[in-house]
C-alpha cells in the first residue's frame, strides 16, 4: 500500500510501500518522529482515508474498494477512536458523549451502557456535565468509553496522552489498557512515548514513510492468528 | 470485567430516528449554553422588522382607508371656491338625490379675551349624507348622540376648543361678529381630513348662520362643498349630465379619488421609511449570513467527530436540515411575537394622531415576515450547511483548517438573490429594490475603499502612538474585509441619526436666523376695505415694520393668447391618452391649474427686478399686467401676450407688458400676476398685509384683532411650531427603525467577532506566552473596537455634512454651513458605542488565564 499526494510541481510520498497485518486481539504501537507518516497509515487503517495503491483489508471488508459512506458503515461497526484533542462533543454531556457511537452503531440500550462504561472509568457523578466542565484526564476518560461503548473490533488510538501531564497520562493509559485487555480489542496506537508503546504487544516505527519493524511478542500474536487488519 | 460488558445488541430497524433525536439533543444543549444565539437573534431581527413596520403602515393605510363612503360624508362631492350654480342643483334634485350643503373656511374664535385659530364648518341640516356626525352635550355623557346640523345660533366645538378658550358648554364664542352659544362637544365626524398643517379645531355651526358672521366677503377664502347621496344609477346619470359642466375651479369626486390623493401621500411616506428600513433588513441578512458561516464552521469538529464515528453523509444531513430547520423555526415565531410587540409600541406612539383600534392585522405581515424569515434561514446558511455536511472525517486527525472563504464565487450567488429577493417582498418596487442593492454594493466599495485608507492612515499614527494602539490599527487592517460590513453599517445608521438630530435642532433654526429682524411674522387676510385704515393706524401707532395693505382678488388663468388654460395633470393625461401621432398637440396650454391671488399696484414693490419690458406710470389706464419670471417661462407667456383672467363672472383679457424676478425668500407677500389699478379697481376685494409684530406688542395685536372679529391672521411662528411638531413625530418613526438599524447592526459587529474568536484566542494565546502583559492585550482590543467605531463615526459626520449641505441649499434655499459640534458627537458616539459592544463580545476572551488560553489553543 501506498499513499502520496500531488502537488503543483512533485509528487509527495507520505507512505512508501507498506505492508502490515494486525491481529486479532493483538495491541500494536506506532512509534516514529513528526512527518514519519504514523497518523497517515493510522487513518488509512481506519477508513478515515484511502491508499493511492494497494488493498487494505478490516475484518473481511476491502477498504479501498469502499466509498465513504460504507466505510462510515465499518466504522460505526467495527472501529472505535480515541484522539489526541478528545475530540468530545463540546454541546452534549459526558454521557451523550459516550453514547453517540452506540446510537450511531444502532445498539440497543446505549444510555445503560454509557453509564456503566462512565462508571467504569471513574466518572459516574459526572454524567451530566458538559467536556468544558471537566480537565483534560476527565475529558480523556469520557472518550475512553465512548471509544469502548461499541466494543469496537479495532480501536485507533492517536497519540492519547499527548494532552496530558504525565501523572494523568499514565493513570489514562492504565485504564486504556485495562479496559482493552478485559474486553479483548485489537489496539493500534500511535505515539512518540517509548514507554507507552513499550506497553504494546508490538512495535512498528515509522521513518520517513517507510516501516521498520522494531519487536514482536510472538507468544501473544499467537493467540489469535487470524488478521483483523491487513495493509498490503 | 468482559462479562459485565455484554456483546453489544445491532438493530437496523430504528436507525431513522437517530438523526431525530440527536438533532434534538444538540439543539436543545446549544440554546441553553446560548451557543446559537447570534444566528437565533438575528433571524428574530430580520423577522420582527419585517413584520412590525409591514403591519404598521398596513395598519395605518387601513385605519384611513375603511369606510370609505364615509371619509367624504358623501357618495360624491363638488366643491369650489365660489357657490355653484342654481341649475345643478335643481338638476340633482330631478336625478333624486339628497343634498347636503357646507361651507368651509379658516377663521378666528373669540371669548372674552381669549382667541384661537379654527376650522369652521357650516353646514346643512341633512349633513351628513354618509356616516355618522356624533355630538356629546355634556362633558360628563358617555354615549355620543347621532347628530346633523347643530340649531341657528349653536356651535358644536372639539374638546381642545374648550380648553383654549377657557369655555365650557353653554358659554359664548364669537365667530365673525355672531355670537354662538356652545352646544355640545365633537365626538366625530365622518369626512376628517388628514391634513398634517390643520389651522386649528373644528368647529361646526348651522350653514344659515354664517351670513350672521359676516366673515363671507369679496375675495374671501371660503370652500364651498356640495354632498350629494342616492341611487347608484341616479348618481351615474347625474355625474354624465354634471361632468362638462365642471370649471377649472371647482372639483368633483368620490370616496376613492379622496383616498387615491391619500395613499398617494402615504405611498410617498412610506417608501421614506422603507429605505430605512430595508436597511435594517439587509444588515439582519448581513448578520443571518456571518452568524450562519460561524454557525457552519463550529459545527464542523462535530460532524467530524460524528463522521470519524461512524455517522452516514445521509445521516448527518438530515440532522443539520433538522437541526437548522427547527433553530430558523423557533427564531421566526419568536420573531413574529416580537415584531407585534413592536407594531403595538408604535400604534401606541401615534394614537394620538391616528387610532388603530379598528384595524385588524391582514396576513401580508405574517407572510412577509415568514418569507423573510425562510429566505435568511435557507439562502444564507445553504452554502454553510453544504460545506458543513461534507466535512471529511479525516479532520478529526489533520485538524479543522478554516478554509478562507473566496471573496467573489458562485456560493454568493444565493445570498443576493436572497437579499434581492428580500427587497423586493419588502418593497414590491423592483426598480428601487434593484438600485439600492446596486447602489448599495457601490457605497459599500467605496466606504470600503476610504475606511481602508484611514485604516492604512492610522496604522501610521499607530506605530508611534504605542504599542496597544500599533496592535490595534494592525488588526483593524488585518480583518479590513471583515470589518466593512460593520463599518458601512454602523456608518449609515450613525449618519442617519446625526442627519435626523442637526435637522431637528439646527436646519430649522439656522433657517429662521438668517431673516431679516423685520421679516413678517403675522399674515393678516381677510380684511374687509373700511377695516384698512384701523389697521393701518394701529401700525403706525405701534411701529410695527409692515409693507403697507394690499387689495386681494380671487382669479384664475383662464387663456393665453385666446388658447384656453388646463392644468398640467389634465395636459398629460389628455397627451397620454391621445394617439401617438396626435401626442404632441393636445389641445389647450398649460395653465397655473389654481386660483391665484391677484392685486394692482402703482409702484413696483421692493426686491422685485424688472427684467423684461417696463413698469407702468401710475397715470397710464391701458390695462396691463407684470408676471414674475419663473411663472412666464413655465407657462411660455412673452412679453405682450394677452392673457385672460376669471374673475368671479367676469372675464377680462390684458396684455404683459412686463416680467419680475421675484425675491421668494424675503417672506414678503409677493404676487404672481400684478395689475394696474384701472384692470381691478370695480372688482370687489379685500385686502392682506404682512406684520412684525415683536413679543411684547403682542398683547395689543390681540386686542385689535378682538376689534375686528372677521380679519384672519396666520401666526408664521405657530406654523413653525407645527413643522417642528411634524418633524419631531416623522423623526420619532424614523428612530425606533433606526434603532433596529443599530441593533442590526451590533449583531453584525458580535457575529464577526465570534467568527474571529478562534483567530482572536490564538493571537491572544501567543502575545501571552510572549510576555505581553493583560493590559496591553485589553487596550489592543478595546483599541480596535474604538478605531473602527471613530472611523465609522468620521464618515458618518462627512456623510452627513453633505446630506446637511444638499437640504440646506436645495430644500430650505439658504447658505451652506458647517457643524463641526456633530462631527465630535458621530466620531465619540461611533467609538464609544463599538468599543463597548466590542469589548462585551470579547469579555470572556479577555478575562481568560494565561494558562487556559494557551491550553485552549496549543
Amino acid at each position: 500500500m501506498t499513499k502520496s499526494v500531488q502537488l503543483e510541481d512533485k509528487t509527495l510520498e507520505l507512505l512508501q510501500p507498506i505492508e502490515l497485518d494486525v491481529n486479532s486481539g493483538e495491541s500494536l504501537a506506532i512509534v516514529g518522529s513528526s512527518g514519519s507518516g504514523k497518523t497517515t497509515l493510522l487513518s488509512i487503517l481506519a477508513g478515515l482515508d484511502l491508499p493511492s495503491s494497494g488493498e487494505v483489508y478490516l475484518k473481511s471488508h476491502a477498504l479501498h474498494q469502499l466509498n465513504e459512506e460504507q466505510r462510515s458503515q465499518v466504522r460505526a461497526n467495527h472501529v472505535g477512536f480515541i484522539f489526541q484533542q478528545f475530540l468530545l462533543v463540546n454541546s452534549l454531556t459526558a454521557l451523550e458523549n459516550v453514547m453517540l457511537p452506540a446510537e450511531l452503531a444502532n445498539i440497543d440500550d446505549a444510555e445503560a451502557r454509557g453509564k456503566e462504561l462512565l462508571e467504569q472509568v471513574g466518572l459516574s457523578d459526572r454524567l451530566a456535565h458538559y467536556p468544558s466542565q471537566l480537565s483534560g484526564g476527565e475529558q480523556q476518560r469520557v472518550a475512553i468509553a465512548r471509544a469502548f461503548i461499541t466494543k469496537p473490533d479495532i480501536l485507533f488510538a492517536d497519540e492519547p496522552t499527548g494532552n496530558l501531564d504525565k501523572k494523568t497520562g499514565l493513570n489514562v493509559t492504565d485504564l486504556l489498557f485495562q479496559l482493552n485487555k478485559k474486553l479483548g480489542t485489537t489496539l493500534v496506537l500511535v505515539t512518540h512515548d517509548p514507554k507507552l508503546a513499550a506497553r504494546c504487544q508490538r512495535q512498528v516505527e515509522m521513518d520517513g514513510g517507510k516501516l521498520i519493524q522494531i519487536s514482536e511478542d510472538s507468544e501473544l500474536v499467537e493467540q489469535d492468528p487470524s488478521a483483523i487488519s491487513q495493509v498490503g | 470485567m468482559r462479562d459485565n460488558v455484554a456483546a453489544p445488541a445491532r438493530h437496523t430497524t430504528n436507525k431513522s430516528s437517530i438523526w431525530f433525536t440527536q438533532s434534538l439533543r444538540l439543539l436543545h444543549h446549544e440554546l441553553r449554553r446560548g451557543e446559537l444565539t447570534i444566528v437565533f437573534l438575528a433571524i428574530v431581527l430580520a423577522v420582527a422588522t419585517v413584520f412590525s413596520l409591514t403591519g404598521f403602515s398596513g395598519q395605518i393605510k387601513q385605519a384611513i382607508l375603511t369606510n370609505s363612503t364615509n371619509t367624504i360624508a358623501a357618495d360624491r362631492v363638488l366643491s369650489g371656491s365660489s357657490e355653484v350654480s342654481d341649475e345643478i342643483l335643481s338638476q340633482s334634485q330631478k336625478t333624486n338625490l339628497t343634498l347636503a350643503r357646507k361651507i368651509e373656511t379658516e377663521t378666528m374664535v373669540f371669548a372674552d379675551d381669549n382667541m384661537l385659530i379654527s376650522e369652521l364648518s357650516a353646514v346643512s341640516n341633512t349633513y351628513p349624507l354618509r356616516g355618522e356626525l356624533l355630538i356629546n352635550t355634556s362633558l360628563a355623557q358617555e354615549t355620543p348622540v347621532v347628530a346633523n346640523a347643530p340649531d341657528e345660533g349653536s356651535a358644536w366645538v372639539e374638546r381642545s376648543v374648550l380648553s383654549r378658550l377657557g369655555v365650557e358648554i353653554g358659554d359664548l364664542i364669537e365667530i365673525g361678529v355672531a355670537k354662538f352659544t356652545i352646544a355640545g362637544v365633537i365626538a366625530d365626524f365622518p369626512d376628517k381630513s388628514y391634513r398634517m398643517l390643520i389651522a386649528g379645531p373644528k368647529i361646526f355651526i348651522n350653514i344659515n348662520d354664517i351670513a350672521k358672521t359676516e366673515l363671507i366677503k369679496p375675495g374671501s377664502r371660503m370652500w364651498y362643498m356640495y354632498l350629494f347621496a342616492g341611487e347608484q344609477e341616479d348618481i351615474e346619470a347625474f355625474e354624465q349630465w354634471l361632468e362638462p359642466k365642471v370649471n377649472e375651479s371647482q372639483n368633483w369626486y368620490d370616496a376613492k379619488r379622496a383616498q387615491n390623493r391619500l395613499s398617494t401621500t402615504l405611498d410617498t411616506a412610506e417608501r421614506f421609511l422603507s429605505l430605512a428600513s430595508m436597511l435594517g433588513i439587509v444588515l439582519a441578512a448581513v448578520a443571518v449570513a456571518v452568524a450562519s458561516r460561524r454557525y457552519g464552521q463550529r459545527h464542523q469538529s462535530v460532524v467530524a467527530v460524528f463522521r470519524a464515528l461512524g455517522a452516514t453523509i445521509s445521516h448527518v444531513r438530515k440532522l443539520y436540515c433538522l437541526h437548522w430547520g427547527l433553530l430558523s423555526l423557533i427564531s421566526i415565531s419568536v420573531g413574529l411575537i416580537l415584531g407585534y410587540l413592536l407594531m403595538t409600541l408604535g400604534a401606541m406612539a401615534i394614537k394620538n394622531y391616528l387610532s388603530l383600534a379598528q384595524t385588524n392585522i391582514s396576513v401580508i405581515p405574517f407572510i412577509t415576515a415568514i418569507l423573510t424569515g425562510l429566505l435568511c434561514a435557507i439562502a444564507f446558511a445553504i452554502h454553510p450547511i453544504k460545506s458543513l455536511v461534507h466535512t471529511t472525517p479525516l479532520s478529526v486527525i489533520r485538524g479543522f483548517e478554516h478554509q478562507s472563504v473566496k471573496r467573489f464565487g458562485w456560493h454568493q450567488v444565493p445570498p443576493l438573490l436572497a437579499l434581492l429577493a428580500l427587497l423586493l417582498l419588502f418593497s414590491r418596487d423592483v426598480v428601487m429594490s434593484v438600485s439600492l442593492l446596486g447602489g448599495g454594493l457601490i457605497v459599500s466599495f467605496l466606504l470600503l475603499l476610504f475606511g481602508r485608507g484611514i485604516m492604512s492612515a492610522g496604522r501610521t499614527v499607530g506605530t508611534k502612538a504605542g504599542q496597544s494602539w500599533h496592535l490595534a490599527i494592525a488588526n483593524l487592517k488585518r480583518r479590513a474585509s471583515e470589518n466593512s460590513v460593520q463599518l458601512v453599517s454602523f456608518t449609515i445608521a450613525i449618519k442617519l441619526l446625526l442627519l435626523i438630530t442637526v435637522m431637528k435642532s439646527s436646519i430649522i433654526d439656522e433657517w429662521q436666523a438668517q431673516f431679516p429682524a423685520d421679516t413678517p411674522n403675522q399674515y393678516l387676510i381677510n380684511i374687509a376695505p373700511h377695516q384698512v385704515d384701523d389697521l393701518k393706524r394701529f401700525t403706525e401707532t405701534h411701529e410695527i415694520p409692515n409693507r403697507g395693505f394690499f387689495s386681494v382678488y380671487r382669479g384664475r388663468l383662464s387663456a393665453i393668447n385666446g388658447e384656453k388654460t388646463i392644468s398640467r395633470e389634465e395636459l398629460e393625461k389628455r397627451a397620454a391618452s391621445k394617439e401617438h401621432e396626435q401626442a404632441d398637440k393636445p389641445k389647450g396650454r398649460r395653465g397655473m391649474g389654481r386660483e391665484l391671488g391677484l392685486t394692482w399696484l402703482n409702484e413696483l414693490p421692493q426686491e422685485n427686478k424688472i427684467i423684461e419690458g417696463s413698469w407702468w406710470q401710475p397715470d397710464d389706464l391701458t390695462p396691463q399686467v407684470s408676471v414674475e419670471s419663473g411663472v412666464a417661462e413655465r407657462l411660455d407667456i412673452k412679453l405682450g401676450d394677452e392673457l385672460t383672467f376669471r374673475i368671479g363672472a367676469q372675464e377680462i383679457t390684458v396684455p404683459v407688458t412686463s416680467l419680475r424676478k421675484l425675491n421668494w425668500k424675503t417672506r414678503q407677500l409677493n404676487f404672481i400676476m400684478i395689475f394696474n389699478e384701472p384692470v381691478l379697481k370695480n372688482f370687489p376685494a379685500t385686502a392682506i398685509s404682512a406684520w412684525n409684530v415683536p413679543e411684547q406688542k403682542k398683547q395689543d395685536f390681540y386686542r385689535l384683532l378682538a376689534e375686528h372679529p372677521t380679519v384672519t391672521f396666520i401666526d408664521f411662528e405657530n406654523i413653525m411650531k407645527q413643522l417642528r411638531n411634524m418633524i419631531e413625530q416623522v423623526s420619532i418613526a424614523i428612530e425606533l427603525i433606526l434603532i433596529l438599524v443599530v441593533l442590526a447592526g451590533s449583531l453584525v459587529l458580535v457575529a464577526q467577532v465570534q467568527a474571529s474568536m478562534e483567530e482572536r484566542e490564538r493571537e491572544l494565546a501567543i502575545l501571552r506566552t510572549l510576555g505581553a502583559k493583560g493590559r496591553l492585550l485589553r487596550n489592543s482590543v478595546l483599541f480596535e473596537f474604538v478605531a473602527l467605531g471613530a472611523i465609522a463615526g468620521l464618515m458618518a459626520s462627512i456623510g452627513m455634512e453633505i446630506g446637511v449641505y444638499v437640504l440646506q441649499t436645495q430644500t430650505f434655499e439658504m447658505q451652506g454651513s458647517f457643524h463641526f459640534s456633530y462631527w465630535l458627537v458621530g466620531i465619540l458616539s461611533g467609538a464609544g458605542f463599538v468599543g463597548l459592544i466590542g469589548m462585551l463580545s470579547c469579555w470572556r476572551l479577555l478575562n481568560m488565564t494565561s494558562v487556559t488560553l494557551i491550553r485552549r489553543t496549543m
